[in-house]
């Protein structure tokens, strides 16, 4: 009994803060959204027509579908380039791993607020390195304001956003590789077997959990994201780059919609929760 | 596996590969290697790019991203540090970044002590709720969170950012401090107890001792992260005096739009103690970072 009232003593600190600025937040938003709210006060109980609006708000739904796409190219680009980057490591001297991983990750230590406005200029139309790049090659006419125009704006977003992500994968990817049996790589190498080979093989197979890891973490940052977009674009040019936590800012600090504020916040919530609960099943199988 | 052994593996694996492709033109090695460099590039040239601009001066703006800035001016950061208030946000970065980082590292390895050693009743309900809150948005909280700290006064206070971004940090550090204190040998705590100490002078005298690296890894992260926090102290925070760096910056861009020498002296100033710190700390970084991932 005195033992467990111990734990309970040391557990306290961290429960009572996290309990104070996270958990009660977060019923306090589930309990907002069944309200209509005027001015950042209660005018009337509103059940779930907050909800229902959700249907016909054609925002949301853009905003969703970027998240979307934000989840399936930073499984495919990020992730894909740090697991072929983190193999072809592994066979590289340990000097030459610390200093490339130092390179890789570097990005990643830069607040995205910054990295937002580098590239912003990288792709800034008049003096921007992109298309300069592009116009001493040749391509200038493939440039264009990157940032500014429907097509591209994601999309170019997204190339920050693997800036600052991939190193993170090359180094989780690192520590899996390294803690693989590497008697596995030299009995295919005896047999053999091309690079290509072990790295289909041996490589991609085993390292399995980490890729679910991995994608997962990703998947939840793409839902969550927004440094990068305020400060770039403030999911402009119209609602282009537009994701749901841009939506829940603007709903809340610039129309006041405390209610719909909540509402949107609580669908966020339940995404990102019901994504990870099903990963971590996945994770614990796997 | 020991780090040490598996370097030697590798370096292992490397020299069977040298003996294999002996003979045989390395193209495809050829092939890694070009790859290699083309994504240090892809992670360098921002970098390169903006720490150019910080010492260009006004006059060369216009002469190419990459022309080498002479002579070297660095009136750009005397400027953003002086008239632009760069001080002050340094100053609030700093005191918002090491008073987070402080109540993570009294908080979060009492919890992660606790859940790895000692009789917690409903452990892993309790362990569930703060694994949860490891995808938990802070955009999803804002919501509510402001209008509490509006009840509370702590709107435009730096407690006001310290305490809801010590409390974010919170599951990550609790989940890594379980994983950091479930390797600290039974034997060592129950020898502490038979020479009669109390639980937390063990805790004080026998465990924090043994996972000092594990600290040291959860400091450095936490910090990174209170650094970097951009959405909080913008909530939060009205008054000029108290914003971070992260703000700062942020706002800078807004207000003086074509100041680019002093944009890019402004963003230089927020990464560079990141940078520097991530370069001198690289094995504490990576430790913490991939401890959650591998296990």
């Amino acid at each position: 009994m005195t033992s467990q009232r111990t734990a309970i003593l040391f557990v306290l600190p961290a429960l009572a803060l996290y309990l104070a600025f996270v958990g009660l937040p977060i019923l306090q938003v589930a309990a907002y959204s069944l309200f209509t709210w005027d001015n950042g006060s209660v005018t009337g109980f509103a059940g779930l027509a907050n909800f229902t609006r959700l249907g016909g708000d054609t925002v949301f739904w853009t905003a969703l579908g970027h998240n979307g796409i934000w989840v399936v190219l930073t499984l495919a680009f990020p992730l894909m380039i740090g697991l072929l980057l983190a193999s072809i490591l592994a066979e590289c001297s340990p000097r030459t791993v610390r200093i490339l991983g130092a390179i890789y990750f570097l990005p990643r230590t830069i607040p995205l607020v910054v990295a937002g406005i580098i590239w912003g200029w990288i792709y800034n139309p008049m003096f921007g390195l992109a298309n300069w790049a592009l116009d001493m090659v040749g391509l200038g006419a493939l440039g264009g304001a990157w940032l500014a125009e429907p097509s591209t704006a994601l999309y170019a977003l997204n190339v920050v956003g693997a800036w600052t992500f991939f190193g993170f994968c090359v180094l989780i990817y690192l520590a899996a590789i390294q803690a693989i049996d590497p008697s596995l790589y030299e009995a295919a190498q005896l047999d053999g077997a091309s690079w290509l080979k072990r790295f289909r093989f041996v490589t991609v197979p085993l390292l399995k959990p980490t890729t679910l890891f991995l994608g997962l973490y990703a998947a939840i940052e793409a839902m969550r994201f927004f440094d990068l977009v305020w400060v770039t674009t403030q999911g402009g040019p119209g609602y282009d780059t537009e994701v749901l936590t841009t939506h829940i800012y603007k709903t809340f600090f610039l129309v006041g919609d405390f209610g719909y504020a909540a509402t949107l916040s609580v669908v966020l919530l339940a995404i990102v929760l019901t994504v990870s609960g099903v990963s971590y099943r996945l994770l614990r199988s796997a | 596996m020991t780090a040490a052994t598996a370097l030697t593996a590798t370096r292992h694996t490397r020299q069977s590969a040298r003996r294999l492709t002996l003979g045989a033109f390395p193209a495809g090695r050829l092939l890694r290697h070009v790859i290699l460099l083309l994504f240090a590039l892809y992670a360098l040239a921002p970098v390169y790019l903006v720490l150019l601009a910080s010492v260009r001066s006004e006059a060369e703006l216009f002469s190419g991203p990459l022309s080498l800035p002479w002579p070297i001016d660095f009136s750009n950061f005397s400027r953003t540090w002086t008239e632009s208030g760069f001080a002050h946000y340094f100053v609030n970065s700093l005191i918002i970044s090491t008073g987070s980082t402080v109540l993570v590292l009294i908080t979060a390895p009492l919890a992660g002590y606790a859940f790895a050693k000692l009789d917690l009743p409903r452990k892993e309900l309790l362990f569930g709720l703060f694994l949860a809150g490891l995808v938990v948005p802070a955009p999803s909280v804002i919501v509510a969170l402001y209008g509490n700290l509006q009840k509370l006064g702590l709107l435009d206070t730096r407690l006001g950012v310290i305490l809801p971004q010590a409390a974010l940090l919170l599951p990550f550090s609790v989940f890594m401090m379980r994983t950091v204190m479930q390797d600290v040998p039974k034997e060592l705590i129950e020898a502490a107890a038979v020479d009669g100490a109390s639980p937390f002078t063990t805790y004080v005298r026998v465990v924090l001792p043994v996972v000092r690296p594990g600290l040291m890894s959860l400091a450095l992260i936490a910090f990174l992260f209170s650094w970097q926090e951009y959405l909080l102290p913008l909530v939060v925070l009205q008054a000029d005096d108290l914003k971070p760096l992260t703000v700062g910056a942020a706002t800078l861009q807004g207000r003086y739009g074509v100041d680019y020498g002093g944009i890019a002296a402004a963003g230089t100033i927020a990464f560079g103690p990141l940078v520097v710190l991530f370069l001198v700390m690289q094995r504490s970084f990576v430790r913490g970072l991939t401890a959650g991932a591998v296990k």
